[in-house]
């Protein structure tokens, strides 16, 4: 096979051009506009036995369309000496003569131009296609012929980490985002693109594209992270020292440099300063929907905020809320001017982590339990009273957060370490988390006004909001000190436990038996962009 | 009889009208879209590929044409396709023709 036709095709090119195959083309078989998809709908059956049928094909002389399965194009070539017909579903170019489909360069890059007009005319996103090596590519592969596969018992991607001294909260942070199934895919994959030439040293970014270089290059021995410590230590300098310090902290603290550090590279002038597009926003940030509602007039204010993590409360909860509130209250009335605001300003900032809500008076022993709580709607009481946007009174009001957007990786932190009434401690309760997650019931779409929870949603039967986990983050000791170690899974259900420089294999019930506190989940379904 | 085949006809002009509709609309090309997708999502995609590899190997690049390859994969392709799947476009065809009043 090749890509340049047969000599039937190159004859007929050379005589008729290629005006009849694009016109063709972009009536019959990709539309993009309103009177192409009506002519089709008109004219695009089998002359023959006028029912459209799979595999019907337009003769490229004359206009014929003909069924192919009932060869009743091939009668027609037969009849007229029409050597060349284009599959209606497909576009591609059947030759009578050489009684197999034949491929041009030319009509296959004008067909792919035209593929693009569908989708677009119709509002659909871009169509998915599958990699094809570039020129560039295909040399590389040909001058560097060993393949490596990964099989059950490879133990690719795996190294430990050296603990260059109370670092074991980095180190259990790093195994995690290594093993993030997405971002390994966006670095493996050479994405990023620095543009501090001269100074990549000083780039978080490129330092963690090199740390899954050192990760994947198939050496065994521990890899010590002493540059990227040095980076969080200059960039983050709250974290820097050898002290002991909060893992969750430190993934807040180190996805905000690299957020910083991406956009960067991107340029502030990127059209959208509301919007970020790095790699940290596309895989970790989600929207949080409040809806403060007024007990007088119902009015709803809805604000989404950008979260980067779910901070859940194990404790019995409301004693600290009133904190929370009034910081709650105060936004809410700044925000009185419209009753739909939606975070414009506060996007230009990294998104905020740590939103909590914890009505109910129970401790919870489950995520899901957790996540009810986290949604459940809050009663503001009369110590949080705001002026409603609609009624202008004074008044008590109901709140709820859910999920507008969901992120792709979402990170549930659960608040271990209880800092809020004097009393410092660490809350050591079982708290269980499955291995698949599904996140419909916690979205704003299944919002119910009346009593927060409609049960089991009925449209959840799509895989869409459907996670998996693949880290955790274990904590062992007391608030004052201790040892942190993660789980991560490695390949399809390999789970490995990280504890600084030794990994050793560890099953799927040791994971879900272990006193978790950082849980890191991933979407099984992607939408394209 | 008489009755049987005029019912017949009715379909196919009912079958017709549908496909007629749908391709106007554009819902034919976003249930292509989805139903791309989801083959994709599911793994059919490559399954299929892999098959039409194996197929194209054994019987030498030089000897296959379309043809053979599609007559080779029909049945099995057909039977991959997940119930979930046929489930899914089934609901959104029903849905899109509750939605054409005059159908």
């Amino acid at each position: 096979m090749s890509l340049n036709g047969c000599q039937h095709l190159q004859n007929y090119k050379a005589t008729t051009g290629t005006e009849t195959f694009k016109i063709i083309y972009s009536y019959f078989i990709t539309c993009s506009t309103a009177d192409a998809r009506r002519k089709k709908a008109q004219i695009c059956k089998c002359v023959k036995c006028d029912v459209v049928r799979p595999r019907l094909h337009a003769c490229l002389s004359c206009i014929y369309f003909g069924c192919y399965d009932l060869k009743h194009i091939h009668e027609h070539s037969l009849e007229k000496k029409h050597q060349l017909a284009i599959d209606v579903s497909y576009g591609s170019v059947y030759c009578f003569m050489c009684e197999d489909y034949v491929y041009d360069l030319e009509l296959e890059e004008l067909s792919k131009t035209q593929c693009q007009k569908t989708p677009m005319s119709l509002g659909l996103k871009q169509r998915f296609f599958p990699w094809e090596p570039t020129e560039e590519e295909l040399i590389l592969l040909r001058c560097n012929p060993k393949r490596r596969r990964v099989t059950e018992a490879s133990h690719i991607g795996l190294r430990g980490l050296i603990n260059l001294g109370n670092t074991c909260f980095m180190n259990c942070i790093l195994q995690s985002l290594t093993h993030t199934p997405i971002l390994r895919d966006y670095f493996m994959a050479d994405k990023h693109a620095c543009l501090k030439n001269d100074e990549s040293e000083q780039c978080l970014v490129c330092e963690m594209a090199r740390l899954y270089q050192e990760f994947y290059s198939g050496s065994r021995t521990p890899f010590i992270p002493y540059k990227l410590l040095h980076l969080v230590w200059t960039n983050a300098r709250h974290l820097a020292g050898y002290e002991q310090q909060d893992a969750h902290e430190f993934l807040i603290a180190a996805l905000d440099v690299l957020h910083r550090h991406c956009k960067e590279m991107n340029g502030v002038s990127g059209s959208n300063p509301h919007h970020c597009n790095c790699i940290i926003d596309r895989i970790f940030t989600g929207g949080l929907q409040s809806d403060v509602t007024c007990k007088r007039c119902n009015n709803v204010s809805t604000t989404i905020d950008p979260i980067w993590d779910i901070s859940l409360d194990l404790g019995p909860g409301p004693i600290h809320s009133s904190q929370v509130l009034s910081s709650i209250a105060a936004a809410a009335v700044n925000n009185t001017s419209t009753s739909q605001t939606t975070a414009s300003t506060e996007f230009t900032h990294s998104p905020a982590p740590g939103f909590t809500n914890s009505p109910g008076n129970y401790e919870p022993t489950s995520l899901v339990e957790c996540l009810k709580r986290f949604t459940k709607t809050e009663h503001l009481g009369n110590s949080a009273k705001i002026i409603c946007s609609k009624c202008h009174s004074y008044q008590e009001s109901t709140k709820q957060l859910t999920m507008k957007k969901l992120p792709i990786v979402a990170c549930f932190h659960l608040k271990r370490f209880e800092h809020s009434t004097g009393y410092h401690k660490k809350i050591s309760t079982f708290v269980s988390f499955p291995e698949e997650l599904d996140m419909t019931p916690f979205m704003s779409s299944s919002r119910n006004n009346i009593n927060g929870h409609s049960g089991p949603n009925l449209h959840s039967a799509s895989c869409d909001n459907k996670y998996s986990l693949f880290a955790v983050v274990n904590h062992y000791g007391t608030i004052e000190s201790g040892h942190y170690t993660c789980y991560i899974r490695s390949l399809k259900e390999q789970w490995y436990r990280c504890e600084d420089h030794l990994i050793k294999r560890a099953t799927a019930g040791e994971v879900l038996n272990s006193e978790g506190y950082l849980l890191f989940y991933h979407k099984q379904v992607l939408e394209y962009e | 009889m008489a009755d049987l085949q005029e019912r017949k006809l009715k379909d196919a002009h009912m079958r017709a009208t549908i496909n007629q509709k749908l391709v106007e609309t554009g819902e034919r090309e976003r249930l292509k879209e989805l139903l791309r997708a989801r083959l994709i999502e599911c793994g059919w995609r490559d399954q299929l590929k892999a098959y039409c590899k194996e197929i194209v190997q054994q019987k030498g690049l030089e000897h296959i044409t379309v043809d053979d390859l599609v007559s080779e994969i029909t049945p099995r392709g057909r039977s991959l396709v997940p119930d979930e799947i046929k489930k899914e476009l089934l609901q959104r065809i029903r849905t899109f023709l509750a939605q054409q009043s005059n159908v």
